[in-house]
């Protein structure tokens, strides 16, 4: 999809080198916190930006000459509210489905599941200027489903919505994807990776990781976490070198976590090497850090690795949560 | 039907037909939506109709065409032995001067002058009969204390014919003072030709052969629902794309499958039809209440402002399209009617410009639209068909414009 895109906004380097793949019938969620180019990317996706350098090509096509048809087939929730605020919520759809090229049989079956969807059909009749910030995402987000699209690019959509309606618009999404629509979405809630097929972690217009969520995990952590608990006090310092095991983090007196190449495989391992120590298993079970967790630490470590000399970027950032023994 | 052999022409003819059907719903999408638009803010739309009616109505009730005639002292030096009866010399001037009074001495007159409140002071020359004697012309004296151009031009016009007037009288007099003196000598054969013919030979018949004559206001309103509706159309219009960009409509655009060409065409259905709308009703009242003549053929004068309408409109969204703030826009809206007030023929003729002003004039659609309405309107009929040609080619010159300029800028990220 993406290949070595750069784009630069006068001084300023927007997205650097970024390359991106977006598999057909699935999510592809871009992370990064706030001005790090996910929306520069969601632009050059679209071709409403071009790229300075690198190359570009969305269901077959240079996004900058997409064919009529083409684009009939996308769909696109911008991040900020750019429907008529002076059109209601049906007027808003019925607007957006026709220039999409949607019959008005069609037009009309649809306005109404898209509001059903979103739960904005009691609000069917209402100007967009008197909705709330949430209920005018919501309308932005039936706008984009209104005519089916094959590819639907959705700038963080869950922004503003509460919990609740937060699942439904994933559980919707999840459906699309079933149906084989392909989902590209942005969100600034990092939790919500879990819900992607595949996430791209930007940060400073670099693409800092992109593959699964439980693949970016391991790479976050240097591999599966094992949290093991004892019965008494236990050091881990007790522990010799064990088969398989890449660190270990003492994080109670009677807690720590390994960091594994296999849990599956080192998991008897770590607990025969405890036993032998003297300890006493309570409990060893996998450990599944939030993303959170994850994303700070590859951000870390991107900051890292791109700044040897300095060492942590400017501002102190938090350390990995897993170090090598 | 879609399958076997007829599947391929099948699906090639659909897609034929459906893409044109396509371009007319997201055409008739804009439309509605910029009548939704108008629709949600009535008081904008009566505004439209209701504000330039209300101004050539209170103009039309409050204009009298009549000009205060101007205030004015006439010296007379004592040695003239002329007439110091000011209702004497008020016959000679006729209503455009009032004589308020006649004076030896000029020093109060100038100073009145100075203050304004005189408008003119006529100072007959003291040497008058001996230059008359030995054969020269004597001068009279005319001063006045006028910035305004137009005034000073009024004012030394009204003096010029005093000025005949007096020469008249003083020609009439010295014939009836000669006749009298030849026919006391006994001369028989002394002309019986009146002395007032002698002095003025002939007289003017006046008549205005154009087919209405209408006062200074019916003249004025063709050329202001003109100059109403050209600005209208583009203010209408001239927000329109800048509040889309500035909004992020217009990125919405740039994704979706409409063209520019489709955008364009939609905002010039959709707000030509307002527009319309108001003109009609704006030229009803102007014919039904304010009684303004409606000669020629109304087909004509619906054609004519519906080419004005639509020359303005693609002046609206060319402005729309080049602004890069809403500021901008009304900016160039307002400095579009300023060049529209002096150069159309609204308040100066055209004609009076040098040539290159004319043409920067012509570039105007409101030029075309004074002219071809004012001789549809008062006259029945127009001979300014290059004009009629001109308005035409403006509108489709606009349209193509507007869609250019549209197209480069939802693809020139």
């Amino acid at each position: 999809m993406l290949d070595g895109v750069s784009r630069r906004f006068g001084e300023v380097v927007a997205v650097d080198g970024v390359s991106l793949m977006a598999g057909s019938g699935r999510i592809l969620g871009l992370i990064g916190p706030s001005g790090s180019g996910k929306t520069t990317t969601i632009r050059l996706i679209l071709g409403a930006l071009a790229p300075d350098r690198g190359r570009v090509r969305v269901l077959g096509e240079d996004p900058r000459f997409f064919s009529r048809r083409t684009r009939e087939r996308i769909g696109y929730m911008p991040q900020l509210f750019v429907l008529y605020p002076d059109l209601t919520a049906r007027e808003n759809i019925d607007m957006m489905a026709a220039l999409f090229g949607l019959l008005p049989g069609r037009r009309r079956q649809r306005i109404i599941e898209v509001l059903k969807l979103v739960d904005l059909w009691e609000a069917r009749n209402r100007l967009a200027h008197d909705m709330s910030g949430g209920m005018q995402r919501r309308l932005e987000l039936a706008c984009a489903l209104v005519h089916e699209p094959s590819l639907l690019v959705l700038d963080e959509p869950t922004a503003g919505i509460d919990p609740l309606l937060r699942n439904r618009v994933w559980e919707e999404l999840h459906r699309l994807r079933s149906a084989g629509v392909t989902i590209v979405v942005t969100t600034q809630y990092v939790t919500e990776a879990e819900y992607c097929d595949a996430v791209a972690l930007i940060s400073e217009g670099r693409l800092v990781a992109h593959a699964p969520p439980g693949d970016l995990r391991r790479r976050a952590l240097g591999g599966d976490v094992i949290e093991v608990g004892t019965r008494g006090p236990f050091d881990i310092r007790a522990l010799g070198p064990i088969d398989g095991v890449v660190a270990i983090r003492q994080t109670g007196p009677a807690r720590f976590l390994v960091v594994a190449v296999d849990a599956g495989l080192a998991s008897p391992k770590v607990d025969d090497a405890v036993e032998a120590a003297g300890g006493n298993i309570e409990y060893s079970r996998e450990y599944r850090p939030n993303f959170d967790e994850v994303f700070t630490a590859l951000v870390t470590a991107d900051r890292q690795h791109t700044q040897p000399e300095d060492g942590a970027a400017p501002g102190g950032p938090p350390p990995p949560i897993m170090r090598p023994r | 039907m879609s399958g076997g052999i007829l599947g391929a022409p099948y699906r090639a003819v659909r897609r034929r037909v459906i893409g044109p059907v396509k371009s007319v719903l997201r055409v008739t999408a804009q439309v509605r939506k910029e009548l939704i638009q108008v629709r949600r803010r009535p008081g904008a739309f009566f505004s439209l109709i209701l504000g330039p009616f209300l101004i050539m109505a209170v103009f039309g009730l409050g204009y009298t065409g009549v000009r205060r005639p101007l205030e004015t002292v006439i010296v007379i030096p004592a040695a003239l032995q002329l007439p110091s009866d000011p209702t004497y010399y008020q016959t000679l001037a006729g209503p455009g001067i009032n004589i308020r009074g006649v004076v030896d001495d000029p020093t109060q007159a100038r100073t009145d002058l100075a203050r304004q409140q005189l408008d003119l002071i006529i100072i007959a020359p003291p040497d008058a009969a001996d230059r008359f004697r030995s054969g020269e012309q004597a001068e009279i004296a005319i001063e006045m204390n006028s910035v305004d151009p137009v005034n000073a031009a009024y004012s030394a016009f009204l003096a010029q014919t005093l000025n005949q007037r007096i020469n008249e009288e003083i020609i009439t007099r010295a014939v009836a003072e000669g006749q009298a003196y030849l026919l006391q000598h006994g001369e028989d054969e002394v002309s019986q030709i009146p002395p007032e013919v002698i002095a003025k030979p002939t007289t003017v018949a006046v008549a205005n052969l154009a087919p209405s004559t209408p006062s200074v206001v019916e003249f004025a309103a063709p050329a202001a629902l003109a100059l109403m509706l050209q600005h209208m159309a583009v203010t209408l219009t001239a927000l329109s794309f800048v509040r889309e960009r500035h909004s992020g409509a217009l990125e919405l655009f740039r994704v979706s499958p409409v063209t520019s060409f489709e955008l364009v065409l939609g905002k010039y259905l959709g707000l030509g039809l307002v527009s319309t709308i108001i003109a009609v009703i704006s030229g009803v009242l102007l014919v039904g209440v304010l009684g303004v003549p409606l000669l020629g053929n109304v087909w004509l004068v619906v054609a004519v402002i519906a080419l004005l309408v639509v020359s303005s409109l693609g002046i609206g969204l060319i402005i729309s399209v080049v602004s890069d703030s809403e500021r901008q826009a009304v900016q160039l809206a307002l400095l579009l009617l300023l060049a529209s007030v002096f150069f159309s023929g609204f308040v100066l003729p055209v004609q009076e410009f040098r040539q290159g002003v004319q043409l920067a004039a012509y570039a105007l659609p409101v030029t075309h639209g004074i002219r071809l309405l004012q001789d549809l309107m008062l006259r029945g009929d127009t001979a300014a068909l290059l004009q009629l040609g001109l308005l035409t080619l403006q509108a489709v010159a606009f349209f193509m414009l507007t869609v250019v300029l549209l197209r480069r800028t939802l693809r020139g990220a």
